[in-house]
C-alpha cells in the first residue's frame, strides 16, 4: 500500500517534513560508550536476506557499498527485533545497555 | 591527625527537558565527575568522603547515589530548592570548614553559573581551580596538578595543594559504579541534616533562556563540504561587506542592527 | 541461608505485582529493574484493563496515572480505499470500577513500582540482572547482575524481565525462540490540543477511544491501533517479523501509510510527533508458551509469553499483573512451606489454569494465528468492504440485489474458496463466539 515505495526502499527517509534523524530524536537515549550489540560484519557479508535492514525501528543496519554492514548502538531501542529476524549464527551478539543506560521512554 | 576530610558537592538538578519530573532528576555530569575525584583522593590519601548537597529533603536522591558509590557520610545543608550562590556557598562552607579538599562540579545541567565554588574558595580562605579538565594527584600530601580550560584553545596548568576548592567538567573522570550491596544499603543509609547558618535570601525571579534538552543526535545528511558551504558561504557572506563607522554606542547598536536586519539575520 | 526471600527480576506490570504481593506475604523482596526508573524502558499500544487490581489496590482508579477512560470502542476494517467500522460506546465504562484506560507505561509502571516498594519491596534501578545463580542441582538460587559485588542470592526468583526474557532461555525454559511467534509494534505519540482530540473522537471530559485497525499495513501481515490520550494520541502498527523483510517495507513507513488513509488521515492530521518508539509482543499466545516453573524460578507476563494477542484483543498488562500476582502469591506459599522446588511452586501452575490467564488463552489458542493468516490479512477484508459498499450503494435503475447473492459473488472476486472461508468461520467462532 505505501506510494512512496522506492527501488530497493531501504534507506529511512522523510515523511510529514521530519527526516529520520528528527523522529530518533524524539526518544532519550543515555549512551553508554560500550556498545551492547555487536555485529560482525563478516558474518553478514554473504547474506542475502539482510532482514535487519529493513526491520530495525531505529534503522541502525546500514549496508555498505562493500556489501558489509556498519552498526551504530547508540539509538536502539533495545527490543530485540534484530536478533529475532537474523538467521546467521554469530551474526549478532545482543545484550541490554549497562542498568541505566539506554533509550528512556517518557510517552509511550 | 586525624584523616583528612574530602568533599564532594552535588547539586539535585532537574533534567532540562522534563523539568517538573523528579524521575529524570538527578546529578548533573560534571558533579559525579567531582565525587569521583573524591573518592580517588580519599583512597590515595587515606581520607573519607563527605557528600554534600544544598536543597529541600527530595534532593537526597543524590546523596544516597553518592554514599552508594563509596562516601562515608552524607549531610543535607536544608534550604529551599532555588537559592542565590553564595547562599549556596555559605551553606556548604559551614559543612567544609577544616576538610582538606572540596570537589565541584563547574556547570550543572540546570544552566548553572558555575559560581558556587568561587564563592566557596572564598568563604573557605581556600585555594581555587576552575573549570578543570583534567587532574593529577601529586602524593603526598593533598596536591594534585590541574589542567584548565582557557579562551582560545590555550591550556593553564597548576599545582595546586590543599586546602583547596576545585571545580571539573564532566568529562574528566567517570562515576564509578556502585556496589549492589553497597547500593542497598544506601536506600536506607542515614542522612545528616544541617540547617542553614543564615537564612537564605529569597531569589527573586529567575530569567532563563529555553535550553532544548541535550541530546545526541546522528550525524547531518549531506556531505560534510556541502555543510561547510551552507554554514559559511552564500548569502551571509556575500551580503556582509565590511563596514567601519565611528559612532556613538546607541547609534552603533541600531546600525548592528539595521545591519543584521538587512542581512535576514533578524527575520522571523 | 540467602540474601533475601524473593529476587523479582523486572519492574513492568508483572514484576511490580509479584513483588507486591510476595513482600504482603511478609517475605523479604528485591525488585530489579535495568532502566532508570520502572516503565522507562516499556512501551506499548496504549490501553490497559485493569480490573485485575481491583482486590490488590482498592479504588486503584482514584490514584492511578490515567489519561483517559475508554468509552468508545471501535474495530475498524482497512482496504487501500475503504474502510468499516464497528463502534461502540458505553457510558458505563466512564464511571467506577471502569473497563479500559489509557495510560503512559513510564507512569502506569512507576506508579505500580511504588506500591511494591510500600508493600516492603526494595526497588533497585539501573541493574540489568545478566543471569541465574544455580545449586549443583539445577535449582536456581539467585541471580547475578551487572554491578560491581553484583550476586544476590534467594529462595525464589521470580522472572519478570519481558519479552526477551533471557533468564526464562537460560534457565531451559523455551524450547527454541522462532521469529514467527513474535511482531513488532511501532508508535506514534502525536501532540493535539485536548479540543481537537475531543471533537474529532465526540468524547468529552476525561473519556477516551480505542480503535483497533484490522488492515492499513500495507503488505505486511498484522493491525493497527489508535488510542486517545488526554493530550496526545498513539498511534501505531503491529507487525508480523517474518514479514517485514520479505515485503522490504519499513515500520516507519507503514505507519506513515496507516496515517494517510482516507479514515485515519483527519483523525491524527497536525499531531506533532512527540516521540517514536518500538518494541516486540510474544504474539503465538499458547503455541509459544514455555515451561513457567523450575526448581527456584517462576516466570510470569510477556516473559512467559502471556501476552494475549487476539486480533480485536490486544491485552497484555493485564495478563502480566495477573501472572505476577500469582507468582508472588506462589513464592510464598513455597517459603512459608520449605518445599521451593517446582513442586513447592506449583500453586502458580494452578492459579494461572483456574483464571482467566490461561482459559482466555486456551480459548483463544489458534487466534492469533487465524488473525495473521494471509487470508484474513489480505482477503477477507477486501471481500468483506465490498460487501458492504454493495450493499449500501445505489445502483437504480438496477434493484436492490440480495446478501446472499452479493456474498457468493464477493467471494469469488476476493478468490476465496468457500471450504477455507468455512474452516476460517469455524476457527473463528470457536474462538470468539
Ligand atoms: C506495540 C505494543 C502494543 C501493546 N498494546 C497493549 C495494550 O494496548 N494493552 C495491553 O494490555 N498490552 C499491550 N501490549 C502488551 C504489553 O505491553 C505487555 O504484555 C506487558 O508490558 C507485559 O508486562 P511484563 O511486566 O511482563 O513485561 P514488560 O512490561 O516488558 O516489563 C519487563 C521489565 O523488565 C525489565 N527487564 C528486562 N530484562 C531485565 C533484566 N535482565 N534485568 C533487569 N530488568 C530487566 C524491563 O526493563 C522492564 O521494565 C502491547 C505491546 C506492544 C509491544
Ligand atoms: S545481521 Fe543477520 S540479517 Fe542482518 S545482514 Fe547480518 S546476517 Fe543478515
Ligand atoms: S534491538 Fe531493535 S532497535 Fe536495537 S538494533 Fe535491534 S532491531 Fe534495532
Amino acid at each position: 500500500m505505501s506510494d512512496t515505495a522506492r527501488g530497493g526502499m531501504l534507506e529511512p527517509h522523510a515523511w510529514g517534513g521530519l527526516s529520520f534523524q528528527e523522529r530518533m530524536a524524539t526518544a532519550e537515549f543515555r549512551i553508554h560508550h560500550t556498545p551492547h550489540i555487536v555485529v560482525d560484519g563478516r558474518v553478514c557479508a554473504d547474506c542475502s536476506t539482510r532482514e535487519c535492514v529493513v526491520a530495525c525501528p531505529a534503522a541502525l543496519f546500514v549496508p555498505t557499498a562493500e556489501g558489509g554492514i556498519v552498526f551504530n548502538h547508540e539509538q536502539c531501542f533495545e527490543c530485540g527485533t534484530c536478533y529475532l529476524v537474523c538467521n546467521r549464527e554469530g551474526a549478532i551478539t545482543w545484550s541490554y545497555p549497562e542498568g541505566g543506560h539506554g533509550v528512556v521512554f517518557r510517552r509511550t | 591527625m586525624s584523616s583528612p576530610i574530602i568533599i564532594a558537592c552535588l547539586k539535585w538538578v532537574a533534567h532540562p527537558g522534563e523539568p517538573h519530573d523528579e524521575r529524570f532528576a538527578g546529578a548533573s555530569p560534571a558533579d559525579r565527575a567531582a565525587l569521583e575525584l573524591a573518592l580517588q583522593q580519599a583512597k590515595e590519601l587515606g581520607g573519607t568522603v563527605t557528600a554534600v548537597t544544598v536543597g529541600p529533603p527530595a534532593t537526597e536522591t543524590v546523596l544516597r547515589d553518592a554514599v552508594a558509590a563509596g562516601a562515608d557520610r552524607a549531610v543535607r545543608v536544608d534550604g529551599p530548592a532555588a537559592m542565590l550562590s553564595s547562599d549556596v556557598a555559605a551553606g556548604i562552607a559551614g559543612v567544609a570548614e577544616g576538610a582538606a579538599w572540596v570537589w565541584c562540579g563547574d556547570y550543572s545541567l540546570d544552566r548553572g553559573t558555575g559560581s558556587v565554588p568561587a564563592f566557596l574558595a572564598a568563604a573557605l580562605g581556600a585555594q581555587q581551580a576552575l573549570g578543570v579538565i583534567d587532574v593529577q594527584f601529586a602524593a603526598p600530601g593533598p596536591a594534585a596538578r590541574v589542567t584548565r580550560r582557557l579562551d582560545g584553545g590555550r591550556r593553564e596548568v597548576l599545582d595546586v595543594t590543599g586546602p583547596a576548592v576545585v571545580s571539573v567538567e564532566g568529562a574528566v573522570a567517570d562515576l564509578r559504579r556502585a556496589g549492589l550491596g553497597a547500593l542497598r544499603v544506601a536506600t536506607s543509609a542515614s542522612i545528616d541534616v544541617v540547617p542553614l547558618r543564615s537564612p537564605a535570601r529569597r531569589l527573586k525571579a529567575v530569567v532563563q533562556p529555553y535550553r532544548p534538552r541535550a541530546m545526541a543526535l546522528a550525524a547531518p545528511d549531506g556531505s560534510p563540504l556541502e555543510r561547510l558551504r551552507l554554514l559559511t558561504d552564500a548569502a551571509a557572506a556575500t551580503a556582509a561587506r565590511g563596514e567601519t563607522v565611528t559612532l556613538a554606542p546607541p547609534d552603533a547598536a541600531a546600525r548592528i542592527v539595521a545591519a543584521l536586519r538587512g542581512w535576514g539575520y533578524l527575520d522571523s | 541461608m540467602t540474601d533475601v526471600d524473593v529476587i523479582v527480576v523486572g519492574g513492568g506490570p508483572a514484576g511490580s505485582c509479584a513483588a507486591i504481593t510476595a513482600a504482603r506475604a511478609g517475605l523479604d523482596v528485591v525488585l530489579i529493574e535495568r532502566g532508570p526508573f520502572p516503565g522507562s524502558k516499556n512501551m506499548y499500544g496504549g490501553v490497559v484493563y485493569p480490573r485485575i487490581l481491583d482486590g490488590l489496590i482498592p479504588n486503584w482508579w482514584e490514584e492511578a496515572p490515567v489519561q483517559r477512560w475508554v468509552t468508545r470502542r471501535s474495530t475498524m476494517l482497512l482496504t487501500p480505499t475503504q474502510a468499516l467500522t464497528v463502534d461502540f460506546r458505553s457510558q458505563a465504562w466512564g464511571a467506577p470500577p471502569y473497563n479500559g484506560a489509557t495510560a503512559y507505561r513510564p507512569d502506569w509502571d512507576h506508579w505500580l513500582a511504588g506500591h511494591a516498594e510500600a508493600a516492603g519491596a526494595q526497588l533497585i534501578t539501573s541493574t540489568v540482572v545478566t543471569g541465574l545463580l544455580r545449586a549443583p542441582s539445577g535449582a536456581v538460587t539467585g541471580v547475578r547482575t551487572d554491578r560491581p559485588d553484583g550476586d544476590l542470592t534467594a529462595k525464589v526468583v521470580i522472572a519478570c524481565d519481558g519479552v526477551n526474557s533471557f533468564l526464562a532461555k537460560e534457565a531451559g525454559l523455551y524450547e527454541h525462540t522462532d521469529a514467527k511467534h513474535f511482531t513488532l509494534g511501532v508508535k506514534e505519540t502525536l501532540a493535539l490540543p485536548k479540543e481537537v482530540i475531543d471533537e474529532r473522537f465526540a468524547v468529552r471530559d476525561n473519556h477516551g477511544v480505542d480503535i483497533e485497525i484490522l488492515g492499513g499495513t500495507g503488505g505486511v501481515n498484522g493491525g493497527g491501533f489508535l488510542y486517545t490520550n488526554l493530550e496526545t494520541l498513539a498511534i501505531g502498527v503491529v507487525l508480523k517479523l517474518t514479514k517485514l523483510g520479505a515485503q522490504k517495507a519499513r515500520p516507519e513507513e507503514i505507519i506513515a501509510g496507516l496515517k494517510r488513509h482516507p479514515a485515519i488521515a483527519p483523525l491524527v492530521q497536525d499531531g506533532e510527533l512527540k516521540e517514536y518508539s518500538a518494541h516486540v509482543i510474544p504474539e503465538a499466545g499458547l503455541t509459544m508458551m514455555p515451561k513457567m516453573i523450575a526448581d527456584g524460578l517462576l516466570v510470569a507476563g510477556d516473559a512467559a509469553a502471556l501476552c494475549l494477542a487476539a486480533g480485536i484483543w490486544l491485552e497484555g498488562v493485564n495478563f502480566a499483573m495477573a501472572s505476577g500476582m500469582y507468582a508472588g502469591e506462589a513464592a510464598a506459599e513455597a517459603v512459608r512451606a520449605g518445599d521451593l522446588t517446582a513442586v513447592g511452586l506449583a500453586g502458580y501452575q494452578r492459579r494461572l489454569s483456574d483464571t482467566f490467564v490461561l482459559k482466555d488463552h486456551r480459548r483463544l489458542k489458534r487466534a492469533p494465528e487465524l488473525v495473521l493468516s494471509d487470508r484474513v490479512q489480505h482477503l477477507y477484508p477486501q471481500m468483506i468492504a465490498n460487501v458492504a459498499e454493495r450493499m449500501f450503494r445505489v445502483d437504480n435503475p438496477d434493484p436492490k440485489p440480495g446478501l446472499r447473492r452479493i456474498l457468493a459473488q464477493e467471494r469469488k472476486r476476493a478468490g476465496v474458496r468457500r471450504r477455507d472461508l468455512a474452516r476460517d468461520g469455524w476457527i473463528g467462532f470457536r474462538s470468539f463466539g
